[in-house]
């Protein structure tokens, strides 16, 4: 049985070509599907070829059936490894799951830098994530009150 | 990086002789963000509100605070806040009112608060709104005032045959399991110069027989206990009577609980009781140790 391809267009005009199957997993490439205006290949303006091999990398792992099965604790260990990545990449491939509508993808990035902030003090995230504070004096002392509750 | 705190000058990335700019956290679109705050407790939220507006502004939105909050808050809100009240505040803002000791506000000297970590309920229930058998016969029984009780105030009894306290509550409970425990101490404690002095020349008769702990839910749950009191004087114990699970939200689960000791061939007496305490079993030992 030969599977459906569809084409994806990184935002810097490079193509990869996909079982549709697998591409799917993204709500929005599945909409597109339905829609049936793929013929010509599907352009995503939002999302650039170093970051579409990952996400691509990703569902295709994920495209799990009969033929090839996979424990949970597998996925686990392979998402571990599937993040290790920058900083950087990761906040793309936040970007590229929320536009491409792949709940799990989206899930697994944002839990990602959820654990790498959890057990930080304010000063190792703002300097973890490079993080400006931009308050004035005022803004800052009104916050502070704001969030007291929290720490009593 | 480092510890470069200043940060506000990108970072380029010479990649094919196209200069990109690297993707920073707070880059992200605001819901983003909140999406990745939903994922911390409570306290995490707010030490990242703290950091910059971005940041601020997303810890503020209410789909945050509403999975936080228990999934019947609207029902247990009411209890203690009234109509106007609610409808002004944002559910981060109730998320934290809720947090703090509320008294109910039918005048009964009882106390609910969300634990603050989890969202789950916890309830204070004062000496002074349990069933004290004797409680108006001054030779037996008296409230005294105190600083060391949420409610200003523990029953304490002198001396007495018949011991029997008990009481009775109902609330939509959210689902969970929980906790009851009677909060007394052996003894009558008070402030002179400062100096804080346990009073023990009433304490007698709690280690002839056990004081017999029970409670019993609406759907039948049951736990019974019987235990010697004999903690050291001056310290206030909980004593665990058991565990009940609340499966259903949307309906209220009542239950029942005393604390009994009606042997009538010895007197008992020196034992203050200052409230009954209702928490999260999984957060029962932590809300303890604070208290």
């Amino acid at each position: 049985m030969s599977s459906k391809m569809i084409v994806l267009m990184s935002s810097d005009g490079q193509s990869f070509e996909v079982e549709e199957a697998v591409a799917i997993q993204s709500q929005t490439i599945a909409h597109m599907v339905e829609d049936d205006c793929v013929a010509d290949g599907i352009p995503l303006a939002n999302v650039e070829s170093k970051i579409l091999v990952k996400v691509i990398e990703y569902c295709k792992k994920y495209h799990v059936d009969e033929a090839n099965p996979i424990s949970e604790e597998d996925l686990n260990k392979w998402d571990e490894k599937f993040m290790d990545l920058e900083q950087s990449t990761i906040f793309e491939l936040i970007l590229a799951a929320n536009y491409l509508n792949i709940k799990s993808l989206f899930d697994l990035t944002c839990q990602t830098v959820a654990d790498m902030i959890k057990g930080k003090t304010p000063e190792e995230i703002r300097s973890t994530f490079n993080i400006e504070n931009d308050f004035t004096p005022e803004e800052e002392e009104a916050v502070r009150k704001e969030n007291q509750w929290a720490f009593e | 990086m480092g510890a470069n705190i200043s940060g506000g000058s990108p970072e380029f990335d010479r990649n094919d002789d196209v200069y990109s700019r690297k993707l920073r956290l707070v880059d992200l679109p605001e819901n983003c963000v909140a999406l990745i705050m939903t994922r911390l407790d409570p306290p995490e939220i707010c030490r990242l509100a703290r950091l910059n507006r971005m940041f601020r502004r997303a810890s503020s939105a209410d789909f945050i605070w509403e999975s936080k909050l228990p999934a019947n808050y609207r029902v247990i809100a009411h209890k203690v806040f009234d109509e106007i009240t609610l409808t002004k505040l944002i559910k981060k803002d109730l998320y934290a009112k809720l947090s703090q000791p509320n008294l109910f506000d039918d005048g009964t000297k009882q106390e609910l608060w969300i634990d603050k970590n989890t969202g789950r309920l916890c309830l204070s229930i004062s000496s002074k709104a349990l069933r004290i058998t004797g409680i108006d016969d001054r030779r037996y029984w008296s409230h005294i005032p105190t600083d060391e009780s949420r409610f200003q105030s523990a029953a304490y009894v002198q001396q007495i045959w018949w011991f029997e306290v008990g009481g009775e509550f109902e609330i939509q409970f959210p689902s969970g399991t929980y906790s009851l425990f009677f909060r007394i101490q052996l003894g009558k404690t008070s402030k002179r110069l400062g100096r804080r002095i346990c009073n023990s020349e009433h304490i007698h008769g709690w280690d002839i027989k056990p004081v017999r702990f029970q409670l019993a839910t609406s759907d039948n749950q049951q736990a019974v206990s019987l235990c010697y009191l004999n903690n050291n004087p001056g310290s206030w114990s909980h004593y665990h009577v058991g565990d009940f699970k609340v499966t259903n939200p949307d309906v209220s689960t009542g239950i029942k609980f005393s604390m009994t000791q009606i042997d009538c061939t010895h007197t008992k007496g020196g034992l203050c009781i200052d409230s009954v305490l209702i928490l999260p079993k999984e957060c029962a030992k932590e809300v303890i140790g604070s208290q």
